[in-house]
């Protein structure tokens, strides 16, 4: 009897123990939360996306107000780590698509350490050091005006790209449309590029060659690709093309068959929250089933759970290209992105690319 | 009436305040609130890190790396080029179309006056886009040229395009302060100019240009520095040909290290302002020189408008071309795309139009309460902001002294940092400055910004409106007996109500508009549709856009209109 | 009743002097009035004794109380001088009734709203326009802004009152009823003025004394009777009254005589200057003391009648001979061509 009683305490004392490391566990987490009653969060996700998300969370947790601001991504870091120095209090949750400077700032100590209980369910890739999480699993594709490219021409892959600009550059000229790595979050997917495709440079003077024109925002990519302005646009967030597919038939959408990068937007508890459980309860809700359920077929946006089905999904995109997904590692990896000399080395390449040299 | 004998009846009551001492008040917060945001920015041009981590180390690497940075002097020398060409196009249009509408019987001229200001308070970035959808590539207007004529000889994404539209959608600030100044004068010395034979434009030429040079002197420059601050079209209409500007390549440079490089920007705003200073003491120079044309007013007799005769309709269809080009096409250009669920080549509109967009908007978050916000900021910040600016008009308000020079170049230097950097450093200056940091997460604090940033168009507006008081009224009160201090307030005030009214709805216009100043400080609960309309565009939302910005101009015309109706009357 | 006194004032405009050295006296209840061309410095010495412009040399004191002294480094601002100024353009403020804008110096002055009504009312009614008070200024013709700006300027009784050209912007016929007006309320409140106006016949009319400035610089002070009989320089001579102006030469000039040479005819005249013989003269004589004589004589010359104008009460006749033109007045006209014109030599000054 006592050893019985003895073990049970043991066991109750050991998991308390980790209930209390992992802070707040479970039900005791949504009690700390409703307590605080708030959590500020800092995201490059558009209101508009994210609005079901937040009423659904509204739904689930009703004494937690979520104050959500939605800004571009050099906006959430500058704000960010200038409210962090200046101690006035700044946001619970960061959830950025700029995986980069999301790391950079996890890596310079912004973020909490949490080991979320959605872990188990998640890819390893998307997990780092339990500080860092990936919350979604967008595919970067191709995007082309249905009326104006022949179905025949479609490329399906990065080196029917390569070879339909090299072998029809008069009928591009002019209507290829890409990111600029230089103002945008196109210089990691270029550099994803170089790994995967060994002719990645190539592509990129094909792309001058033809007079591509570049951007920094897929919005715009994609208006113009759907009024003709353009014909194919390189490296669109599937998310943000799916979406827009839906209202504009004309807009047709390819994942490249021999790779497909992936990307995923990161978000972290911040070390300095003032809102700590009810920050841990909405990154939870985040990762959940019913949150990525949202996030997949409410919210315009992929979802990276095994578990979850639609369209919009890992298995979704499994459907399409197999295993030829290639995921952005969350890893120190990134930060070589924000390298100030390797960045200056490879926009120097670039720019005689787009001279076509 | 009898009269004892006095060794002078002075008064006894006396305003507690000597007008020196609120002078001096008024300067030092003026500069204050000018010299904090720029000051922290040029502390950290001189860094080698944001400045308030603690690893920043002096070192004059950014300026080395944009002096050496080839893009930095071509967007430099583009911007001169744009600011230059934008400043040739507004002003003598914007001085011809004042003189116009003010001075001559030019048909239509009452309600022609509000349409000219429509595009001050249309967002630059939708203007733009709306010029993409007329007269882009495969714009409506572009693909019906070109099945007509086989081809259409234009590209809009051609930099002399991208000067021409600067130019003209800049002609109603020049309007403003050009038409203010011509309502001033006496219809005499204009009179007298026609019985010795002038015609209608040499005596526009001829007298009343002369003597509205020093609004239209101010008026170039401040084109002049909108010029660098422009961003929205350069970015929408130069970006697709490589044609790079000041604020564009600061866009580009937030990134190019990766993390964003404060030092680079904050080298780029020292520049600029660089170029400021010169160019203030160079309007201050011009500026005494067209005072000497400036008479007495005539006597203030009710202005007779000037007979155009045959001019009449040539003049009405020059004005109508402008409006057309300037206001119609962008506008049109949006509304179709708001109607539509796709456009361009080889879609006929008849079978897309739609009204889901405007449905969508209902459902979209925060539209109302955007909407709620920005006419908030727009009514009450724009009516605080003008009490900002009548305190320091004032202030300098006949004052002979160099102390006026120092309020000349305060106020103008704001407007010399781009929207960009402008946000940030206001972020900056209320995390760090403790005592207004409880302010931050309020509408104060993004009022505060747009006042800041605007300081020079509306100081200039009051200013004007207080010329206007002839400066026996003043006297006539001190020797009666009142200090200086009473007679503004007994006086002056009373008598420029009507010019503060007409500078509340100006500056509500141009608040309305306003975004990159505030994105720093914005926040759940008072984001404002400028945002709105920034967030949508990321996402290629640009139908929401479209609907949201047709509201907004819907919206604040009939505003516009509304206040007009009601007598605030635009001239002072 | 105390005395305004300036005594030698000299300002300047950036480079120009304006006044080189002023002094004018207003006696206890007297009207002087500043009179000259445009240009003479008038306005600007009576805005620097009311406080609106600052002189660098000089000082201004009444009876004891001294409003400016640059030596002493003594300016006191115009709203503490006490004075009232009546402006050319009556400056009424436009956004106040009558009422308020006559009220507005004893609101100032602490005085209590009862008191106010019925001192305002009093003058008003003083100046005939108790029934405007309710009225804007844009609604009352010139001549009764012009009072107003005057019970304005009077109703905290000042020891002295300013008028700078109180009558110029009223017309004609206006003017002659409002100046005998103006010098019959000014002396029975028993006021001290001091007066700018261009118009000698105003300052005759209205004033007690009259000082004349040329140039910054006072020409000639004195009674209108003393500046209009006895010019002491040319300026004064031709400023004041209608004159005609015979150009020659002196041919002597002793003991109060002289005798001046015009075009070969000699005319002898009062001397009114030291010139020696044989320098450059000339003659002034008052067109109303021109006598049309018969047949020739001493002080005559023969001139042909060019033009005869009717003027109301009399003729204007215009002769001439050769270079020289000459009119004079007569009640009748003329028939004949040409007459003997006759320059009396008591009335013929030569300078």
């Amino acid at each position: 009897m006592l050893r019985v009683c003895s073990i049970a305490l043991v066991a109750m004392i050991a998991s308390a123990a980790s209930a209390w490391a992992q802070g707040a566990g479970g039900a005791n987490l949504a009690e700390a939360a409703k307590k605080e009653g708030r959590v500020v969060v800092y995201s490059t996700t558009d209101s508009a996306s994210a609005n079901p998300l937040l009423k659904d969370f509204a739904a689930l947790y009703p004494g937690v107000t979520v104050d959500y601001t939605d800004m571009n991504s050099t906006e959430v870091y500058s704000r960010f780590i200038a409210e962090v120095a200046a101690g006035t209090g700044t946001a619970d949750v960061v959830w950025s698509a700029a995986m980069d400077l999301q790391l950079k700032l996890a890596t310079d100590g912004n973020a909490a350490t949490y080991a979320s209980p959605e872990i188990p369910s998640l890819p390893k890739w998307a997990v780092w050091e339990n500080k860092a999480y990936g919350t979604t699993y967008e595919p970067i594709t191709f995007v082309y005006n249905k009326r104006l490219v022949p179905a025949q021409e479609v490329p399906q892959d990065h080196a029917a790209l390569l070879t339909l600009l090299t072998t029809k550059p008069d009928a591009y000229r002019g209507k290829i449309t890409a990111y600029d790595p230089e103002k945008s979050v196109g210089y990691l997917f270029d550099n994803e590029d170089i790994k995967y495709f060994p002719q990645a440079w190539d592509l990129f003077r094909a792309f001058g060659k033809v007079g591509a024109r570049l951007y920094p925002a897929a919005g715009t990519m994609m208006e113009r690709v759907t009024s003709g302005e353009h014909t194919i646009a390189y490296g669109v967030f599937g998310s943000y093309a799916l979406a827009r597919s839906k209202k504009v038939p004309n807009l047709g959408i390819v994942m490249p068959k021999d790779y497909t990068l992936v990307m995923s937007r990161v978000a972290f508890v911040s070390e300095k929250a003032k809102n700590p459980n009810a920050a841990r309860l909405f990154l939870d809700y985040l990762l959940s089933k019913r949150g990525q359920n949202v996030i997949a077929n409410a919210a315009d946006l992929y979802s990276l759970r095994d578990d979850v089905t639609g369209e919009a999904t890992v298995t979704g995109v499994r459907t399409q290209i197999g295993d030829r997904a290639r995921p952005v590692a969350i890893d120190r990896e990134l930060l070589a992105n924000l390298d100030a000399g390797k960045r200056l080395e490879f926009i120097k390449k670039w720019q005689a690319a787009m001279k076509g040299q | 009436m009898t009269v004892q004998s006095h060794a002078g009846a002075a008064p006894t009551l006396r305003l507690a305040i000597p007008f020196t001492f609120y002078r001096f008040v008024v300067i030092i917060i003026t500069a204050a609130v000018v010299l904090a945001p720029l000051a922290l920015v040029f502390y950290q041009s001189f860094l080698d890190a944001p400045f308030f981590q603690p690893g920043a180390r002096a070192s004059l690497y950014a300026y080395r790396f944009v002096f050496a940075d080839e893009d930095f002097w071509v967007s430099f020398g583009t911007t001169l080029l744009l600011a230059s060409g934008m400043t040739l196009i507004a002003v003598p249009l914007g001085a011809a179309l004042a003189f116009l509408v003010v001075r001559t019987d030019i048909p239509g001229r009452q309600w022609l006056e509000p349409i000219i200001l429509i595009p001050i308070f249309v967002s630059a970035v939708v203007l733009a886009f709306g010029y993409v959808v007329a007269l882009g590539p495969v714009g409506i207007v572009t693909t019906s040229i070109k099945e007509l004529l086989g081809v259409a000889p234009w590209n809009l994404y051609s930099f002399p395009f991208l000067v021409a539209i600067a130019g003209l959608t800049h002609v109603p600030h020049v309007y403003l302060y050009a038409a203010a100044a011509l309502r001033g004068l006496g219809s005499d010395v204009e009179e007298a100019a026609r019985t010795a034979g002038a015609k209608p434009w040499r005596v526009a030429l001829d007298v009343s240009l002369p003597m509205v040079l020093p609004a239209i002197l101010f008026a170039s420059v401040l084109v002049f520095f909108l010029g660098f601050e422009l961003f929205g079209l350069p970015l929408v209409l130069g970006d697709p040909q490589g044609v790079l500007v000041l604020s564009t390549y600061l866009f580009k440079l937030t990134n190019k290290l990766g993390v964003p490089s404060y030092q680079l920007m904050a080298v780029v705003v020292v520049a600029i302002v660089a170029i400021t200073a010169p160019l203030v003491f160079v309007q201050r120079l011009l500026l005494r020189e067209a005072q000497r044309y400036v008479s007495m007013r005539g006597k203030g007799v009710r202005l007779a408008p000037l007979r155009l005769g045959a001019w009449r309709w040539a003049a009405f269809a020059a004005i109508a071309l402008w409006f057309a080009f300037s206001v119609v096409v962008p506008l049109a250009g949006i509304t179709m795309r708001s109607f539509v669920e796709t456009w361009g080549e080889g879609i006929a509109l008849s079978e897309v139009l739609t009204l889901d967009h405007y449905r969508d908007l209902l459902d979209y978050p925060n539209v109302v309460r955007s909407m709620v916000n920005t006419l908030g900021i727009g009514v009450i910040g724009g009516a605080a902001a003008v009490v900002f600016y009548t305190a320091i008009a004032l202030a300098v308000h006949r004052w002979p002294s160099q102390w006026t020079r120092i309020i000349d170049y305060l106020v103008m230097l704001p407007r010399a940092m781009p929207g960009l950097v402008a946000g940030l450093a206001l972020l900056w200056v209320f995390l760090f400055f403790k005592p207004i940091a409880p302010l931050r997460q309020t509408l104060v604090s993004v009022w505060l910004a747009y006042t800041v940033v605007w300081l020079a168009y509306g100081m200039r507006l009051v200013s004007g409106t207080l010329l206007q008081v002839a400066p026996e009224l003043e006297e006539a009160g001190r020797t009666t007996g009142a200090s200086e201090t009473r007679v503004k307030f007994d006086v002056t005030l009373p008598l420029i109500r009507a010019g503060m009214l007409a500078s509340w709805l100006l500056i509500f216009l141009i608040f309305v508009r306003e975004y990159s100043t505030g994105i720093y400080l914005l926040g759940p609960g008072t984001e404002v549709i400028g945002s709105l309309v920034i967030s949508l565009w990321g996402t290629g939302a640009i139908d929401l856009v479209s609907a949201l910005s047709v509201v907004n101009v819907v919206m604040i015309g009939a505003g516009l209109l509304i206040a007009i109706r009601l007598g605030v009357r635009l001239h002072g | 009743m105390v005395e305004l006194a300036v005594t030698d004032l000299a300002l300047r405009y950036g480079e120009s002097e304006i006044l080189k050295g002023v002094s004018v006296t207003v006696p206890a209840g007297k009207v002087i009035a500043l009179l000259g061309p445009s240009g003479s410095g008038k306005t600007t010495l009576l805005r620097a004794v009311a406080g609106l412009e600052t002189p660098y040399r000089g000082s201004i004191r009444i009876g004891d109380k001294v409003l400016f002294d640059a030596a002493g480094k003594i300016e006191l601002p115009a709203e503490a001088r006490g004075l009232g100024l009546v402006f050319q353009s009556y400056a009424l403020w436009p956004h106040r009734t009558v009422f308020e804008n006559v009220a507005y110096g004893l609101k100032l002055r602490g005085v209590g709203a009862g008191d106010i009504q019925t001192r305002v009312e009093r003058t008003l009614g003083q100046i005939g326009l108790a029934h405007l008070a309710e009225r804007y200024p844009h609604q009352l013709s010139g001549g009764q802004q012009q009072r107003v700006a005057l019970a304005r300027a009077l109703i905290y009784e000042p020891a002295v009152i300013l008028l700078d050209e109180p009558l110029s912007n009223l017309d004609a016929k206006l003017r002659e009823e409002a100046r005998a007006w103006l010098r019959a309320l000014i002396v029975s409140l028993k006021l001290s003025a001091l007066l700018v106006t261009h118009d000698q016949i105003e300052a005759m009319a209205i004033a007690d004394h009259i000082t004349l400035l040329n140039g910054g610089l006072i020409e000639q002070q004195g009674t209108p009777i003393d500046l209009y009989r006895e010019p002491a320089t040319l300026f004064a001579a031709e400023f004041m009254g209608n004159n005609n102006r015979l150009e020659g030469t002196l041919v002597e000039n002793a003991d109060k005589r002289a005798i001046i040479d015009v075009m070969g005819d000699r005319l002898a005249g009062m001397a009114r200057t030291g010139a020696l013989a044989g320098s450059k003269g000339t003659g002034i004589i008052r067109l109303e003391k021109v006598v049309l004589g018969g047949g020739p004589g001493p002080n005559r010359i023969l001139m042909t009648l060019k033009a005869q104008m009717y003027i109301g009460e009399r003729w204007e006749l215009l002769f001439t001979n050769g270079e020289l033109s000459v009119r004079a007045y007569t009640t009748a006209p003329l028939k004949h061509e040409r007459y003997h014109v006759e320059f009396p030599p008591q009335a013929l000054w030569i300078f």
